[in-house]
């Protein structure tokens, strides 16, 4: 038995035993025991400025590690400050731990000052939520709670401990079992559903490999990789699948979905199998249900039962860890011999090309004026291979995802199902905290940064190296696009030119930042910016009449993408006043 | 098409809130509920309406809830052969202590606040459930090992 100690002091104990380096977090009156505590503890603490940051920078340092991210929050307004980055997390499978403080026990319930029901606020945004009672269920909570947001499909926890708890003194036990980094993921097919998946696939002619976040979770890339050459079957990813696939492997078609290109929806329009793997048919993907790949047979590989025939329904269904069921139905392929790779495949593949060449995905590059695509181009060019690119959410996450080259998974943070403006600096931050001498940058629209840029701060203090580059529009132009094509140009409350200098604003940090105007300014500017080993923004003000295409409608079906303004729009020669008029 | 599903969970309201929470996102509205405590576990046993398309997404979605022990899920069965009775006494006024009898060599599964379920001979649903407050089920699936034994309940 050891001898007592405080709640606080056996929590960061737990974390220490759960292998934590750093903390997101912001104090608070409930949580005053923990912080002192933890004023000697050896654990990383990085001060944010708003609990929102904490816990997009701990989701991002858990999509660029594959680790839990930790975050933490005093009681109400704390905690409740968390729960759009929990909520993102979830909708992502992100593991992360929260920890909020609460008030003490005795006051629960009462209306206190900074109390909130956390718990109850916190049901349909995690994954699991704990309420402490006692500091001697620390470690087993903790334990639990690291286990829980890693294992089957991964997600936020929550674990609330009010300030009594953390004060008491108890005698702590420390479960011996230390393998909570190790997911627990179920398997529920059988050998011979894999045995048909196999002969699904060796019997296809124009199948396609649909990949989501679901691979990047189990690590299953190279696997993905090695099916795909094997059957020499195209791979198309989610938006959260990015990086699972290099983007420059012959058999890569890219993003699917509202704004994947022209070959990659049409693939899937025409394919006769989709082999879908950690992914979820939602609706950015599908677009109008029933018109989804209905030529195709479909093979669902999820670690979710309750993702199976949720949105789209499978042919044959394997519930399973994605690595583990991709190495098995490797090894039936293989059984199989040389009739995996059909003939077929290679008029499919010609008739992508053709796609391809009909309608590729690009833009107006003798354009005189800034481009964002461009921008995003001569940002691949100039980055690293394993450089970690976190983006907002909106025109340039698109665009970014379109026109950025990933290499490896891993390097590509995006709050993708919750679509939370905001994510991408503190995201930025937290990869950048657990992978300090590689490449980090935020890409970031001039809407979403004002979400978050009060963490410029923390950048600052703690000389976080993170890049940031604005595609600066002016507007809100996700929204400005809709307003533009969907609702005959009423652009209402899209004008984002009172926005601040965010240079000078930069500069007012004391962190390095220039605005870049032309086109021809690009090239260097990101070079200067990537070998710079502080801190650094750019604004770059780029065209903001600039749409992303192609684009599925809402309502349609993806065979009735948009690859181009529609012609109404190109008769009326678009003028900038126009758009500023509201 | 009516659905009969029994929840097994952990202990902690928590997970009861979260489940309760789920009905409501999920668009689940129960005809019939009830729920147990014990010690080391709550159950919560209601019936459904569902599509028939969208009764294994409940199944699946509950069952991977974190607190959730055991789902199983039964097809409320006026044809095929059913094995189970479900019981509510508040639309008949029946006696607790009238079911045995009208249920011999059942066994009872879930009894709470005037709502049972219980496993009978196989068909004897059918023959013994004439009462608008009985409706015979056919388990389809369950989250228990091979033996898809539901542990006996105990009457509150």
């Amino acid at each position: 038995m050891e001898n007592p100690v405080t709640g606080s002091e056996i929590l960061l104990e737990s974390l220490k035993r759960e292998n934590v380096e750093v903390v997101f977090g912001l104090p608070g009156g409930a949580v005053l025991p923990l912080y002192d505590a933890l004023y000697s503890a050896g654990i990383r603490h990085l001060l944010v400025r708003h609990e929102q940051a904490a816990a997009f920078a701990a989701d991002g340092y858990a999509r660029a590690t594959g680790k839990v991210g930790v975050c933490l929050a005093t009681s109400g307004p704390g905690a409740t400050n968390l729960m759009t980055g929990l909520t993102s997390a979830l909708m992502d499978s992100i593991p992360v731990v929260a920890l909020t403080g609460q008030v003490p026990a005795s006051l629960i319930g009462k209306d206190g000052f900074q109390e909130a029901d956390t718990i109850g606020i916190s049901l349909p945004a995690t994954k699991q939520s704990f309420a402490v009672s006692s500091a001697a269920d620390i470690p087993a909570i903790i334990h639990r709670a690291f286990k829980t947001a890693i294992s089957g499909r991964p997600g936020p926890v929550l674990v609330d401990l009010p300030k009594s708890v953390l004060m008491e003194k108890v005698s702590p036990q420390y479960p011996k079992d230390d393998d909570s980094q190790r997911p627990a993921r179920s398997r529920e097919w059988r050998e011979e559903e894999i045995e048909r998946a196999a002969e699904m696939i060796a019997g296809s002619q124009r199948a396609v490999l649909y990949v989501g976040g679901g691979a990047i979770h189990s690590e299953a890339w190279q696997e993905v990789i090695e099916l795909a050459e094997l059957t020499h079957i195209p791979v198309t990813t989610t938006l959260m699948g990015l990086g699972v696939f290099p983007s420059r492997h012959p058999l890569s078609l890219g993003m699917l979905g509202m704004h994947g290109s022209f070959a990659t929806n049409m693939a899937i329009c025409e394919a006769d199998l989709l082999v879908a793997v950690g992914a979820r048919f939602d609706d950015r993907v599908t677009g109008r249900l029933n018109g989804f790949a209905t030529k195709a047979r479909k093979i669902h590989i999820d670690v979710d039962p309750s993702e199976i025939n949720k949105n789209v329904r499978a042919d044959l269904a394997l519930v399973g860890d994605a690595r583990e069921t991709l190495q098995a139905l490797l090894a039936a392929l293989k059984r199989l011999g040389g009739s995996v790779a059909g003939s077929g495949r290679r008029q499919w593949m010609a008739r992508i090309e053709e796609w391809r060449r009909e309608h590729p995905l690009t833009y107006d590059k003798s354009a005189p004026n800034m481009k964002p695509e461009y921008v995003i181009e001569t940002l691949a060019r100039h980055t690293d291979e394993d450089a970690i690119v976190a983006v907002d959410v909106g025109q340039h996450q698109m665009w970014a995802a379109q026109f950025y080259d990933f290499y490896q998974p891993r390097t590509w943070l995006s709050s993708s199902g919750l679509g939370a403006m905001g994510y991408g600096f503190p995201a930025a931050i937290g990869a950048q905290m657990a992978f300090p001498d590689r490449q980090v940058v935020a890409v970031v629209g001039d809407g979403g940064f004002q979400m978050t840029l009060n963490d410029l701060a923390t950048v600052a203090q703690y000389r976080v190296p993170v890049k940031i580059a604005i595609i600066n529009n002016r507007s809100l132009g996700m929204v400005r696009q809709w307003q533009e094509i969907f609702f005959e140009k009423r652009y209402c409350d899209i004008d984002l030119n009172f926005s601040p200098d965010f240079a000078k604003l930069a500069e007012s940090y004391g962190i390095r930042g220039w605005r870049v105007e032309h086109r021809h300014e690009v090239s260097d500017a990101m070079r200067e910016m990537l070998n710079d080993r502080e801190p650094c923004l750019i604004d770059f003000w780029v065209d903001p009449t600039e749409n992303v295409y192609p684009i599925v409608p809402p309502g349609a079906s993806l065979a009735e993408m948009l690859v181009e303004p529609p012609r109404v729009v190109l008769q009326e020669e678009e003028v900038l006043d126009d758009l500023w008029a509201v | 098409m009516k659905w009969l599903f029994a929840i097994e969970t952990e202990n902690d309201l928590i997970v009861i809130c979260r489940l309760m929470n789920t009905f409501r996102r999920k668009t689940v509205k129960p005809l019939s509920f009830a729920m147990s405590s014990s010690p080391e576990d709550y159950g919560v046993i209601f019936v459904v309406e569902l599509p028939e398309s969208e009764v294994e997404h409940h199944f699946n979605y509950f069952r991977r809830t974190e607190g959730v022990r055991h789902v199983t899920y039964y097809r409320h069965s006026l044809e095929a052969p059913a094995s189970f009775v479900f019981v509510d006494v508040e639309a008949p006024s029946l006696e607790l202590s009238q079911w045995p009898q009208l249920f011999p060599g059942s066994r009872l599964i879930f009894a709470s606040h005037g709502k049972a379920l219980l496993e009978v001979p196989e068909d004897y649903a059918h023959h013994a459930a004439p009462e608008g407050g009985f409706l015979p089920f056919a388990r389809v699936k369950t989250t228990r090992g091979a033996a898809g034994a539901e542990a006996p309940g105990t009457v509150q």
